[in-house]
């Protein structure tokens, strides 16, 4: 029978061109590598915020009943009053008697309140008492609540607010008495303009730097978890479901099955990070003002450095996480191996993204995982260093090497052939 | 006796301290149907996969013999070699004829000539129509032969089967055992596993009886009798694996005796001459 002409990655090509088939047709991979990250990320950084948003202006809409209790029955003040109409807040007075400990002592209130907070008659109670100073007007203040009930703490909040609006306007006149503004006497020394204004790096340059603090940690992250499941499936999964037996005994050898393997391993992984890098992006900016969160200008040799980096990163993640699998016999095997896996990846990307690039020892920069995570900080801040470069690249590249060889021994092992089933 | 094609040569294989093939020596040769018998555990998928080169022997060779008459290690020609292992093996998200064309592909064969040969191999295995459709609800038959079209797609020289009929229903063993036969026509070598003793003797040429990881027996059917004085394989192959070790019953010394004397008896009744030299002292 002719044979079309064999030539170098032709198999493995078959190879990852039918797992990828296999793998489009597995619900459980899309779900984890596209509808989750679909629908898990907006709804962190869309939904929910618009969703407290909306809690917050429905918690503003409910009035709140308020006690107060005046020492001595006094005057309730009007401006204080005013404020508390304002914010929706519904108020009876009651007296209070004189000289019981200090205001914030609940007294013979304690149970009154609990109760009263339960079946909603009672939301907060303030307590005023006008102090005898050589001011024109001074007060003491203590607010009872009960900090388990949502309805008791913002009416606390709301009562604490008007307080200090109060405070602040008694503050201005007395100020004024004595021919001061607020700002002279609180504030002595000001900012003249606008912060940002001050700033002299562009907005490409600033959204480089905000890049440089994210990109690195969730390719990291993303990286080791995206190639986990089809990782565990292509292997373990082949071995618990009998295939691996029949694949081992094709033409193919063993170093092209694992070539092919790696290739759609790699490629989901990297469809899933971009996938999820741009939903990120796309919901994050949603949060942000507008133009707050630019493009980050890269030359080539940032580009080619980051993609690099990256490249070389992946090769090592999914070779150890193939290697790691295929000693499992099972699904369930794989997984328990390589759960803890994550965590090798993620606490050292997590660390790399506070590692001071200014006077770093070069050492970091062949530490495994740290060295890939801070070459790509270094890329998105346009940082270009040639012994940064030459340490990160060399040593990613023996890394790769090791973790392909490794799992191309775990691949030469007699015991695939035999499943759990 | 054709051409040889494999040699299995002073093969011992091991797993830690578990011996599960001792000191096996075998040749197989061209246009040869072997059948291999034993109980669970016996060494029979052991032996197949140092065959097919999934496994290394511990101790021993296991070679190939090109028609030129050159020798090679078995792993370096697998393009001739179609396996079906006890557990079908096929990946259930795709159809029969992807499953099929992933492994013929493998072995470097275009897609219009395995299908082809598919199409004609699942004409004689009633599979035609199955061909497209997802393997997920296959019954136990059916994987088997679509796991049988998968091992022929590449036109192999070679064929190992380990248990292709176990589980599977009269009509669809029937048509397993067509289908080896319909090989053998075509001069092609077929290695076959088995625990149905019947089916070995209708199918196979020839018969290895392998028990605790040693080869009994080898050799024909009928020759497999005669060596155990038996009238039946069953009964050759039970005479074949009783363990040295076990104490024999008094019931069993007398069934030998007696169809011993029944087989002398029916000798002397036919009018043939027996010479008391005959009688081997062993018996």
């Amino acid at each position: 029978m002719s044979e079309p002409k064999r030539w170098p990655g032709r198999v493995a090509l078959v190879v990852a061109k039918k797992e990828l088939l296999d793998l489009v047709r597995d619900w459980r991979t899309l779900v984890a590598l596209v509808l989750v990250p679909l629908i898990i990320l907006p709804l962190l950084f869309i939904a929910l915020p618009l969703f407290l948003e909306g809690e917050s202006e429905e918690l503003d809409s409910i009035q709140l009943n308020v006690v107060v209790q005046l020492v001595d029955g006094g005057d309730f003040p009007d401006p204080l009053d005013t404020r508390l109409q304002q914010a929706n807040i519904s108020v009876r007075f009651e007296s209070l008697e004189p000289g019981q400990g200090n205001l914030s002592e609940p007294r013979e209130d304690e149970e009154r309140l609990r109760l009263a907070v339960r079946n909603g008659s009672i939301h907060a109670i303030l307590r005023l008492e006008e102090s005898a100073t050589n001011s024109t007007e001074s007060w003491n203040y203590a607010i009872l609540h009960d900090s388990t009930s949502e309805l008791s703490r913002e009416a606390r909040g709301r009562l604490h607010d008007s307080v200090a609006e109060w405070e602040d306007e008694i503050m201005e006149e007395n100020l004024a008495d004595v021919g001061l503004t607020v700002d002279e006497a609180t504030n002595p020394i000001r900012w003249d303009g606008d912060f940002a204004a001050a700033d002299v790096s562009t907005a490409a340059e600033s959204a480089g730097l905000v890049l440089s603090m994210l990109i690195p940690l969730l390719i990291a992250v993303w990286s080791a978890s995206a190639a986990m499941q089809p990782s565990i499936d292509l292997t373990a999964g082949e071995r618990e479901r009998g295939t691996m037996e029949s694949l081992l005994c094709t033409a193919a050898t063993r170093v092209e099955l694992l070539f092919g393997k790696w290739l759609a391993v790699a490629i989901v992984g990297a469809g899933a990070v971009l996938l999820q890098i741009a939903i990120f992006l796309a919901a994050f900016s949603f949060l942000l003002p507008a133009g707050y969160l630019g493009i980050p200008e890269l030359d080539a040799v940032s580009i080619l450095s980051l993609v690099l980096s990256v490249i070389l990163f992946a090769t090592s993640v999914v070779a150890i996480e193939l290697a790691l699998a295929v000693r499992a016999r099972s699904v369930k095997e794989a997984g328990t191996t390589l759960a803890p896996l994550l965590m090798a990846f993620i606490a050292p990307a997590l660390f790399a993204q506070f590692v001071n690039l200014e006077g770093i020892e070069l050492w970091w920069f062949a530490a495994p995982v740290f060295n890939v995570c801070l070459a790509m900080r270094e890329a998105l801040l346009g940082v270009y260093d040639p012994v940064h470069i030459a340490i990160w690249a060399s040593t990613s590249v023996i890394y790769a090497i090791l973790a392909v060889g490794w799992a191309s021994k775990q691949f030469n092992r007699e015991d695939l052939v035999e499943s759990i089933n | 006796m054709g051409a040889p094609l494999l040699s299995v040569r002073g093969v011992s294989k091991s797993f830690g301290e578990v011996h599960a093939l001792q000191e096996v020596s075998l040749e197989f040769s061209r246009g040869d149907i072997v059948g291999l018998v034993g109980s669970n555990g016996a060494g029979k998928t052991t032996l197949l996969r140092l065959l097919c080169g999934l496994y290394r022997p511990t101790i021993g060779d296991v070679v190939h013999h090109a028609t030129d008459g050159s020798e090679h290690a078995v792993d370096s020609v697998r393009q001739n070699l179609g396996v079906v292992p006890e557990s079908t093996g096929l990946y259930h998200r795709l159809t029969a004829w992807e499953n099929i064309r992933y492994h013929s592909r493998l072995s470097g064969v275009r897609d219009s000539q395995a299908w082809n040969r598919t199409v004609r191999l699942a004409r004689a295995l009633d599979i035609e129509d199955a061909l497209h459709r997802s393997t997920r609800g296959f019954s136990k038959g059916m994987r088997q032969k679509t796991a049988l079209l998968r091992a022929l797609a590449h036109d192999p020289d070679l064929l190992l089967l380990d248990e292709p009929t176990a589980g599977l229903d009269v009509t669809s063993a029937r048509k397993v055992r067509g289908l080896v036969q319909m090989l053998q026509q075509e001069g092609r070598t077929v290695i076959y596993s088995t625990h149905h003793l019947a089916e070995a003797e209708q199918v196979c040429d020839r018969i290895i009886v392998i028990h605790n990881g040693t080869v009994r027996s080898d050799g024909s059917p009928s020759d497999l009798m005669l060596h155990t004085n038996t009238d039946s394989l069953e009964e050759a192959y039970v005479a074949l694996t009783l363990d040295a070790s076990r104490e024999v019953s008094d019931a069993e010394v007398y069934g030998w005796f007696q169809r011993q004397w029944i087989a002398l008896l029916s000798r002397f009744s036919t009018g043939e001459r027996i010479d008391i030299d005959e009688v081997n002292e062993d018996e």
